[in-house]
């Protein structure tokens, strides 16, 4: 039995769900404030842990007064503790990847009222970073669908997209036997001869996968103008690792998108709402900045010394920390172990910890991983 | 500004004009900036260099009686040892600077590393591997043998130094000079300047001693350069990570002798009659050297204490005089500065025990006021050997019982190496025994683990016996001056 949501959830959500709707195009920063402090003091009421952790750093929500101040959770603790605002009414559970242990993924539950919110974000926020132009595309997605991986919010970002922007033959492309790499072929090919635009998303490492097919097979895509890809998360040793640069031009000579149209997502499932990059808004929009990751306006990002954890000046290099008003029904604020900078656009990621090399002749965590798995 | 120039690099004299480029790399350290200078080296250049120290080694360092060798290493240790040796000051800045260890604990490493490398100690480790050390001279009269022996070092060692313990590459020319072998040193890029500062030092006391020895810079899988380094040594010592020590297996001819110290493991473990109140602030200093002393990077460091139930002192409380003593320390001899990557591990792993804490799972969380510079978690012992994230963070591990700590070591037994015990009882008998079947190289006592002696049998190994080669003569008949 899945338990209502209070009315003063239900309030606040109607409350974060309009700011939302306004679309990433004002600067509402006094609402977001406004807002961010309503979450915070609802989720200190209701998660008794996180109180108890606010309050051991002598923060409760009477004495702040700015969104900047709330504390923010390291995103590990999500694999230790149920972290949910209203953990009987959560009616979905997405996990973080990168281990194959099970007991070592962290796990994010939503109640009915979170995931309104986050498939608000995906709507705005792909509104007007991914198809400003309305286009309605094909969309291929190069990910399992929900169906076979409920857990995975990747799927679950790509299942609303295509419900909101793509076209009925939009499709995912990993089924149980692994990736269809002829279905997309096949598609690619067809987009060809029949004139429709198309959008592929997928993991980064998914599309690295294709370069490598297209360029062993000498095989080459001229998509309609129009079509775009979208990308997210790092290669994770999944694949080779490509540079932005590579990875853009590898994408106008084997699928024959325009550089512009190719988007970066940085996307966690700790965070309800995505980052995208600027690039193709900026060439819809005839500007010319320098390509970042926005904030959508229902988000802030800040960038935090890496030892002190306390905050940096615009332009130099430590963690990113985000806070997000659509992650009501979980936490906040949330400390991430990826390294990045505050640009005039909006942040840049520099690099996942994660993916460093340790030092020390002690043997590391990353090396009994791997002997553990021997 | 003050700009200090470095070798990353030692060559014979003879050899020094040789090398015709070089290149430079630069690190700052607040006001001070240090050039790195590297030489441009050439597959041809590292034969004949590896022809010159042979050739060298027979003409001086063979003949050499080996009283005399551990009177020149003695003195260098010596020299090292002093405050003001203009050396030693050198490298004070161009380690923090490269490394970013704190000034305090390079200070503190020379001072270990060459306090266990003085005279009594190398003729103790020579007796203890090869009982008479004057078999590495001539021919000996063995009673055992009723005959004659000696014994023969390589012609020529390939040492390939880690960065992570300043001054340990010192150690392995030690055993090379004493094996009366020529030596290749292959600093790391982590830290290449003392290498070539210390061979200075065995120059300046024996020059002919010195150009048996010389010290490079490549980077791990330069194939041609290594290649023909692994094709003119006798024997290669290696420290360095799981992988690089494996990927070198294959590519180091067969013939060619080969001792690897790849990564390995740490831990203590404390019976109960010694959690008592008398000594505890003792106890809790020995942990907490054992847990900051190089920035818990070497091999021999813990990543897991494990305390016992029972004693006046239970294992959650004793924490608190640890957490003191961790900070006292770090007051005294401050953490390094060390990478996002690693400072972001420390954060995400201390939140995971923090959480844990507030929801009354019986852990414990302390940490450093400021910073990630020391942590210290309890909990009850889960049954697994969780390694640290290192950089002065330890687990302490509660358990009913000494006796149930060892399956869960078994799993992890190849990568076991130092333990610091102290029971306090007839159990420490027992327990050494066990663990020594496990595989353990060394066990010693708490505030002990960062400095083995060099009589130690390293990674289980005798580091000079197992390199030697020996010539028995069953002659009844025979004499050498030597027979008395």
């Amino acid at each position: 039995m899945i338990k209502e949501l209070p009315k003063e959830v239900l309030d606040l959500d109607e409350k974060i769900l309009s700011y939302i709707r306004r679309g990433t195009d004002h600067q509402d920063s006094e609402g977001f404030n406004r807002l961010a402090l309503r979450v915070f003091e609802l989720q200190v009421k209701y998660i008794p842990i996180y109180r108890r952790y606010c309050e051991k750093r002598g923060i409760t929500p009477e004495k702040i007064s700015s969104w900047d101040q709330i504390p923010a959770l390291p995103t590990d603790a999500f694999k230790v503790m149920e972290l949910a605002m209203l953990p009987s009414s959560a009616v979905r559970t997405f996990m973080t990847s990168g281990t194959t242990k099970p007991e070592e993924r962290g796990k994010v539950h939503y109640d009915e009222g979170g995931l309104r919110l986050m498939d608000a974000t995906i709507y705005q926020a792909a509104s007007s970073f991914l198809f400003p132009d309305k286009v309605k595309t094909t969309i291929l997605v190069i990910a399992p669908s929900p169906e076979i991986v409920p857990t995975m919010v990747m799927a679950y970002g790509m299942n609303r997209l295509m419900e909101y922007f793509g076209s009925p033959q939009s499709r995912f492309l990993i089924g149980k036997e692994g990736f269809e790499m002829r279905v997309l072929v096949d598609e690619l090919r067809r987009s060809e001869a029949e004139g429709f635009p198309i959008t592929i998303c997928g993991g980064s490492f998914g599309f690295v996968n294709v370069f490598d097919y297209c360029r062993e097979k000498g095989s080459r895509f001229r998509l309609l103008p129009g079509s775009r890809t979208l990308d997210a998360g790092g290669f994770k040793g999944r694949s080779r690792e490509v540079k932005r640069e590579e990875f853009v031009s590898d994408c106008e000579d084997f699928l024959g998108v325009a550089k512009t149209h190719c988007v970066n997502l940085l996307g966690m499932t700790e965070i309800s709402s995505q980052f995208y990059d600027n690039t193709l808004r900026n060439a819809f929009m005839g500007t010319n900045l320098p390509r970042g990751k926005i904030n959508p306006p229902w988000t802030r990002t800040l960038v935090v010394n890496p030892d002190t954890l306390e905050p940096l000046p615009p332009g130099q290099t430590g963690l990113l920390r985000h806070f997000d008003l659509a992650n009501r029904g979980h936490l906040l604020a949330i400390q991430s172990d990826d390294l990045g900078r505050i640009t005039p656009e909006g942040f840049e990621i520099e690099g996942r910890t994660r993916e460093g090399e340790a030092r020390g002749c002690s043997l590391t965590i990353d090396e009994m991983t791997q002997i553990r798995k021997v | 500004m003050e700009i200090i120039e470095v070798d990353a690099y030692y060559l014979p004299p003879d050899l020094r004009t040789q090398v015709k480029a070089f290149r430079t790399e630069a690190y700052q350290d607040g006001d001070m900036t240090i050039h790195l200078k590297i030489p441009q080296i050439s597959r041809s250049f590292v034969e004949t260099l590896t022809d010159h120290l042979k050739k060298n080694r027979e003409t001086y360092l063979a003949s050499l009686p080996i009283g005399k060798i551990i009177d020149v290493l003695d003195e260098a240790s010596r020299r090292w040892l002093e405050r003001d040796y203009p050396l030693r000051q050198l490298v004070l800045k161009t380690i923090p600077a490269i490394t970013h260890f704190s000034r305090e604990v390079v200070e503190a490493s020379i001072d270990v590393e060459m306090e266990s490398s003085l005279k009594e100690d190398i003729w103790r480790a020579l007796c203890s591997e090869i009982k008479n050390p004057l078999y590495l001279d001539d021919f000996q009269y063995s009673p055992e043998l009723a005959g004659y022996s000696r014994a023969f070092g390589p012609k020529l060692i390939l040492s390939i130094f880690s960065e992570n313990i300043p001054s340990l590459p010192h150690l392995l020319f030690m055993r090379a000079i004493l094996l009366k072998a020529a030596c290749l040193g292959k600093v790391a890029s982590g830290e290449p300047t003392f290498a070539p500062l210390y061979l200075k030092t065995i120059e300046a006391i024996d020059p002919e001693m010195a150009k048996s020895m010389a010290v490079l810079y490549w980077r791990g899988g330069e194939e041609e350069i290594e290649e023909a380094a692994f094709h003119q040594a006798d024997a290669v010592i290696m420290f360095g990570g799981v992988e690089a020590c494996d990927s070198i297996r294959n590519k180091v001819p067969r013939g060619v002798k080969l001792l690897l110290h790849s990564h390995k493991l740490g831990f203590g473990i404390i019976g109960r009659k010694r959690l008592c109140h008398q000594g505890l602030e003792e106890l809790a200093a020995s942990i907490a050297y054992d847990c900051s002393m190089f920035d818990q990077q070497a091999c021999l460091a813990p990543h897991i204490y494990y305390l016992e139930a029972g004693g006046e002192v239970s294992p959650k409380e004793f924490c608190r005089p640890l957490a003191e003593a961790m900070e006292r320390l770090n007051r005294k001899m401050p953490r390094g500065r060390i990478s996002p990557d690693e400072a972001s591990a420390i954060h995400q792993l201390r939140a995971k025990y923090e959480f844990r804490e507030l929801n009354d799972e019986g852990v414990l969380l302390f940490a450093s006021p400021h910073g990630t510079d020391w942590t210290i978690v309890y909990e009850k012992d889960p049954g697994t050997f969780s390694p640290s994230p290192l950089n002065r963070f330890i687990r302490i591990y509660g358990v009913e019982d000494i006796s149930q700590i060892l399956p869960s070591l078994k799993s992890i037994a190849p990568y076991l190496q130092n333990a610091a015990v102290a029971i306090g009882d007839e159990r420490e008998t027992e327990l050494i025994r066990r663990l020594g079947e496990l595989g353990l190289a060394r066990i010693t006592s708490p505030g002990k683990m960062p400095v083995p002696s060099m009589m130690w049998h390293h990674d289980g190994v005798s580091p000079l016996s197992s390199l030697l080669c020996w010539c028995d003569v069953e002659k009844k008949d025979w004499t050498v001056g030597t027979k008395k």
